[in-house]
């Protein structure tokens, strides 16, 4: 009994400091990416590692209230508990990353990651700057335009699998020995499409981007708060990478495997991100309820009817 | 030759001068005629040749101060896209207290000219509606483009003293003592010694 | 270690090595001088491969970028950003009209010395300085950092009421809020 919580306690340790590390990892590693798009040499890839020390040894923490303190705090509780809820590894060789699955999780997951946003939010209504303001309602309405072709897509491998937890999706992988990519291909086009809202990549980050607005809803935090934010940030990149190669890529075997899935799959928004423009909220929304619903409600109806 | 070439400029100073009495004017040179009025005849002098003369776009307003005679001279300066030609209005304004009619409902452009000219030379255009600071801020001393106004005197007392060039101010007296020439005297005339 | 008190610690080191690599740029631009900035940001004479990247809000800014002069007006809004930044802050001056006035050296209306007003860390002369002048000056800071001698924050807590003095005999109408921390 006790040697098992103890090993539970290392395995959650060791699944932050490796969703930490690789999560900011690939921040610089997206940074190098660009500049080497855009014709010139970037930072090196360790650069944001600064970046987030640079902001813990910032020496006053200017804040206008207790609120704004929950704000970040709610951020990271958000993004480290989804990280407790998603096998990192498939299989049963590393009993050390197993963390906390049961039976629907993928539903309780769905709910666990807008609670971040919601954190911010929060945080940025107690400092009463205009343009934060403005900045959280465009966020949560673009929240709004993304969540429906992911919940469609979700429920198209659900109908199709009889789970509702990650692990039994990840068995039906593995004992009909295809990816779910292959086998509704519909419902995975639909959650890529639906991916690239989440990210908050370009074209859809109206509501983070420096010249717009001032940074909206992260205007007033700085210092200790910005690196609580980009720490978040960074764990809960890793967090929507891994979720989505154990749903539609058959999860990995070894870290290997994983580090390699998951750069591949993330290449696919942050490509797309370095050459396009910006959308305004009116326009993401516009098209999350166009082309991907349509492709989600067609997966649906495909593995109802068909399969 | 130079009379023809002249010839549509010397037509509009003689029309000015037959239909307004109390105005002088002639010709500077191709392009350019030079009109001098009376203050109370400004907008009537400038409503006319916009609309009779085609002289129809504003081009420029600014401001002399003669203090040795004791006026400020206001030079309204406009341009006749049809016949290409300039023309310069001036008129006087006495320097104790200043004021002009406002004509900015002619063109809307000229607001912004009397308003600069309003905070640097302290003139009042009575009518006009603009706000009152529209380049200096909380500033409580005498307009600053009036020559009355010395700035090196305000720089000295508001400002720190630059480390290093106490030796350095006056431009001329050195290049004098580089070249070894004189003063020419048409420098001499606008010298302020 | 060294044990002696004039060599840094070890905390010390670290700390200053993050700082000095990644310097949060405030994109604002006071003078003329701000036409220098893009060029020097962008493609041809990159600065982030330095880790200098633009920020858009003074509480998330550490370097503030005086290019060029300084009006009255613009003095106080400057003034105003400088003071919502945090702790440790670093101030860089652009430009001869930093220095000493430039060729604004006797208007009614600008500054002349910027040391008086704000504490200046590093200065670059020119009128304008290149991009590659601008990417040497913020070596400069750089290794004023590591060898943790930029201390401009500090200078403006201890001599607060001495930069008021020399801010409010310039300031004519003074309503900011109070400098507390």
């Amino acid at each position: 009994m006790d040697t098992s919580i103890w090993i539970s306690i290392l395995g959650f340790l060791a699944t932050v400091v490796l969703a930490f590390t690789v999560g900011v990892f690939y921040g610089g590693i997206v940074r190098k990416i660009t500049a080497r798009v855009q014709n010139r040499v970037g930072p090196p890839f360790y650069q944001n590692f600064f970046d987030i020390f640079k902001l813990y040894s910032k020496e006053t923490a200017v804040n206008h209230g207790w609120m704004q303190h929950l704000g970040p705090a709610l951020a990271i509780t958000a993004s480290v508990t989804s990280l407790m809820f998603i096998p990192i590894l498939n299989g049963q060789g590393w009993p050390w990353f197993e963390n906390l699955n049961f039976k629907g999780d993928l539903i309780f997951l769905l709910y666990m990651m807008v609670f971040g946003s919601l954190g911010m939010a929060l945080g940025a209504g107690q400092t009463g700057n205009p343009n934060s303001a403005i900045g959280v309602s465009r966020g949560l309405s673009q929240m709004v335009g993304y969540e429906i072709p992911w919940v469609l897509a979700l429920v198209a491998l659900m109908l199709q699998t009889h789970s509702t937890s990650i692990t039994g999706i990840m068995e039906y992988q593995t004992t009909n020995n295809t990816w779910m990519m292959f086998e509704s291909p519909l419902a995975f086009i639909a959650g890529l499409l639906a991916m690239l809202g989440m990210f908050h990549y370009a074209p859809f980050d109206v509501a983070f981007a420096p010249s717009e607005l001032s940074s909206g809803p992260a205007s007033e935090f700085g210092g200790k708060y910005l690196g609580l934010m980009m720490t978040s940030g960074s764990i809960f990149a890793f967090v929507k990478l891994t979720l989505f190669v154990d749903i539609f890529m058959g999860g990995a075997s070894n870290l290997i495997m994983l580090v390699v899935k998951t750069f591949l799959l993330y290449m696919v928004p942050v490509l797309y991100g370095i050459v396009s423009p910006r959308y305004r909220t009116e326009q993401s929304i516009r098209y999350f309820w166009g082309w991907p619903t349509a492709i989600g409600v067609l997966g649906v109806l495909y593995v109802v009817f068909i399969r | 030759m130079t009379d023809n070439n002249l010839h549509k400029e010397q037509q509009i100073v003689d029309h000015l001068i037959g239909t307004f009495q109390n105005l002088s004017g002639k010709v500077k040179r191709e392009k350019r005629v030079e009109v001098s009025i009376e203050k109370k005849q400004i907008s009537s002098v400038l409503n006319y040749v916009k609309d009779h003369l085609g002289f129809v776009h504003f081009s420029h307003m600014s401001c002399v101060d003669w203090i040795e005679d004791g006026y400020f001279e206001l030079v309204y300066i406009l341009w006749s896209p049809k016949q290409k030609v300039q023309l310069l209005v001036k008129a006087l304004v006495d320097r104790e207290n200043p004021s002009v009619e406002n004509v900015d409902m002619i063109w809307r452009q000229v607001n912004t000219y009397q308003r600069e000219i309003r905070e640097m030379y302290g003139i009042d255009f009575s009518g006009m509606k603009g706000a009152q600071d529209f380049i200096l801020e909380d500033w409580d001393e005498i307009p600053p483009m009036r020559r009355d106004f010395i700035t090196d005197e305000y720089v000295k007392e508001v400002y720190f003293e630059r480390p290093g060039r106490e030796d350095a101010k006056d431009v001329r007296e050195t290049l004098v003592k580089r070249s070894g020439e004189e003063i020419p005297d048409f420098a001499k005339k606008y010298s302020r010694d | 270690m060294p044990n002696d008190k004039n060599s840094q610690k070890i905390v010390d080191i670290i700390k200053n090595a993050a700082r000095k690599h990644s310097l949060f740029v405030l994109a604002y631009g006071t003078g003329c001088g701000a036409i220098e900035i893009p060029p020097t940001m962008t493609s041809r004479y990159d600065a982030e491969r330095f880790g200098i990247s633009g920020m858009a809000t003074p509480r998330q800014a550490d370097v503030l970028l005086i290019t060029g002069y300084l009006a009255t007006k613009t003095l106080k809004r400057v003034i105003r950003a400088y003071e919502q930044m945090q702790d440790p802050k670093y101030v860089i001056g652009f430009g001869s009209c930093t220095i000493n006035g430039g060729m604004y050296w006797d208007s009614y209306n600008t500054i002349k010395l910027l040391d008086k007003y704000i504490p200046v860390d590093v200065y670059i002369n020119g009128c304008m300085p290149r991009p590659e002048a601008v990417i040497e000056g913020f070596i400069e800071l750089q290794n004023l950092i590591g060898e943790g001698k930029a201390e401009g924050a500090k200078k403006y807590k201890d001599n607060l009421d001495w930069y008021r003095a020399n801010q409010r005999k310039v300031i004519k109408n003074w309503n900011m809020p109070d400098y507390n921390w």
